[in-house]
């Protein structure tokens, strides 16, 4: 189980990649669209049209890389896990997605994007998407500055 | 068909955080968001390395690397696959990445947490286009070609240096709707750069000096290379560092306290986008074409690519009537009678250490300019003198210029434009190729400390 500050945290409407390694060591990177808790697992929702390369790493090893940024603070975090795999979409999912949409379109406004640009981006079908989750195994903090890549107790 | 990097240059501005993927000698993937991806050519690209992080740690163990880039215009996100080559810690790219990260930094509030350590710089092996939804790209602002070719259009019609000055800004503002840009020279031997004229500032500040290696126009002609910057930063801003070397400078030159011999350097307080571009002919610095705005990310990277064009094209303009001009000097035509002098003495105050010259006590112009303007002067009130040739300012021992190859006509346009904007009672009319005019109105009296 993830510290409840991380858990919190990565469910706020932040920007999200998942980077995932194949055996024959490439690693494909996709941007997420969301996030929610599964028992002591994270899962996060990727787009199907683009995460072919990434679910077939994650189907050969399970390995996974998960970075979390909020764009208005820089504060970011990095979970990792051995164990990822697909999992059924959940009947709320489609609620947690655009909740955290809503957020994440308040935090890069300011930033010169518009909503009407943002959420098309983001906001996939249910049918478009996946759901990978996995036991966090290490956690690092990214913030930019002394402590970046330190790990973190999870 | 296989995407090319220069087609989606901009992914590489810096607007939205990039995703680099590595992986350890394990197998296991590692997820960082970077700061800065610079476009090198169209087979590399550089990445901003600022910690020493699982990343790095990662890519020199394993040189292959994922990055996720994603255009601002239109959300559409690709996938670059690099091979890591090699780190460079100083040069022209090392600067680029430099100063564009200290904006980004400032933009981001992380001044003083980002910090250049090198610039890693990887080869493309591959290009992918993610599949996705994207936004339509707003139409482009302008067709920097077709602005480029009407720029080189305009240049090719001038035959002096006066009138191609001009036409540079003039063609900046039309053309790219640029308000406010200068141009500066290069005075090699005292390592600073001299601004020879501006657009869109008052005062113009023709005359204001640079050191070479300060802030973005210094940088660009320290390492001959383009410099660029979105964001407001204040690590590259001109201020209070350029005044004080300014007047640690003077006083070291035997001009007493009190006398201002600076001339405050024209720019925007709040300047948001930076472009400084070197003026090269056959490699050599001639001097700095800069532009700059209030908004962000004003200049992009093909504004880059026509400024880095244009300032070829006017570099070698300059140097060809820079020949031109040593080589086809015109005998002088019949001395003029000199003007009637009337009203007030007007002193004219000579400083030898530095060629700095006060007329009735306030600053003119210093350096080489000030030294024929004291030459001229001298031969003037001793002889009666008002017609000159450059051929003679050129071999005149007392003007000392750095060599012959130096650009006499930039000097002398400053000096012109200097005693212009000072209305001053005393000024330059060039009457021929390579042949000027001096003409007084009032009576003067030279003092040389």
């Amino acid at each position: 189980m993830i510290e409840a500050a991380h858990a919190t945290f990565i469910q706020s409407g932040v920007a999200i990649s998942v980077a995932t390694c194949g055996p024959a060591r490439v690693c494909h990177v996709v941007r997420g669209i969301g996030c929610k808790l599964v028992g002591e697992r994270v899962a996060v929702f990727v787009p199907v049209p683009a995460s072919t390369g990434l679910l077939a790493d994650v189907a050969a090893n399970g390995r996974i890389a998960v970075v979390f940024c909020q764009p208005s603070t820089n504060r970011t975090l990095q979970l990792k896990g051995r164990d990822a795999c697909t999992i059924a979409a959940a009947p709320i999912d489609a609620a947690i997605r655009a909740r955290q949409l809503d957020a994440f379109v308040l935090e890069v406004e300011p930033e010169g994007f518009p909503e009407a640009m943002v959420r098309p981006r983001f906001d996939y079908p249910p049918e478009q998407v996946v759901t990978l989750a996995f036991t966090p195994c290490e956690a690092y903090t990214q913030t930019p500055g002394p402590d970046a890549g330190a790990p973190l107790a999870l | 068909m296989a995407i090319r990097i220069d087609s989606i240059r901009e992914c590489l501005d810096g607007v939205i955080p990039c995703t680099i993927a590595t992986f350890d000698a394990e197998g296991m993937p590692n997820a960082a968001f970077l700061s800065q991806v610079q476009f090198v050519d169209h087979e590399h690209v550089a990445l901003s390395y600022q910690f020493f992080n699982k990343t790095r740690r990662n890519v020199l163990a394993n040189p292959d690397a994922k990055v996720l880039v994603t255009s601002h215009l239109t959300l559409e996100n690709y996938l670059l696959h690099l091979r890591y080559l090699r780190t460079e810690s100083a040069g022209p790219l090392f600067e680029q990445m430099k100063a564009k990260l200290a904006g980004i930094a400032s933009h981001t509030g992380m001044s003083g947490v980002f910090r250049l350590l090198g610039a890693d710089v990887y080869r493309i092996l591959d290009i992918e286009a993610q599949p996705g939804n994207t936004v339509p790209a707003p139409p482009p602002p302008r067709n920097a070609l077709t602005a480029l070719r009407r720029c080189a259009e305009r240049l090719d019609r001038c035959s002096g240096l006066d009138a191609l000055l001009q036409a540079v800004l003039d063609a900046l503002e039309a053309e790219f709707d640029i308000h406010h840009s200068m141009l500066l020279l290069l005075d090699a031997p005292r390592g600073q750069l001299y601004t020879l004229a501006s657009r869109g500032y008052a005062p113009s500040g023709v005359g204001s000096e640079i050191p070479v290696g300060q802030g973005v126009i210094g940088v660009a002609a320290r390492e001959r290379t383009a410099i660029r910057i979105g964001h407001m930063t204040t690590e590259y801003a001109y201020g209070r560092t350029i005044r004080e070397g300014v007047r640690a400078s003077a006083s070291r030159s035997g001009v007493p306290d009190g006398l201002e011999t600076e001339i405050p350097l024209p720019g925007l307080p709040q300047a948001r986008s930076q472009l400084a571009v070197p003026i090269v002919a056959l490699q050599q610095l001639l001097g700095v074409l800069y532009v700059e705005s209030t908004e962000d990310s004003r200049f992009g990277y093909d504004d880059e690519d026509a400024l880095v064009t244009l300032a070829a094209q006017l570099g070698a303009a300059i140097h060809l009537l820079q020949q031109q001009a040593v080589e086809a000097e015109e005998p002088p035509p019949p001395a003029a009678a000199a003007p009637a002098t009337g009203g007030g003495v007007v002193s004219v105050r000579y400083y030898a250490e530095n060629g700095s010259v006060f007329l009735d006590g306030h600053y003119l112009i210093k350096g080489v300019a000030g030294a024929i303007l004291r030459t001229l002067l001298g031969e003037y009130v001793e002889h009666g003198r008002t017609d000159f040739t450059n051929k003679e300012l050129r071999l005149d021992p007392r003007i000392g210029l750095p060599d012959l190859s130096d650009n006499l006509e930039a000097r002398l346009v400053l000096l012109q434009r200097r005693l212009d904007e000072r209305d001053a009672c005393i000024r330059l009319l060039k009457t021929g190729r390579g042949c000027l005019r001096l003409c007084v109105t009032r009576p003067l009296r030279l003092l040389d400390l």
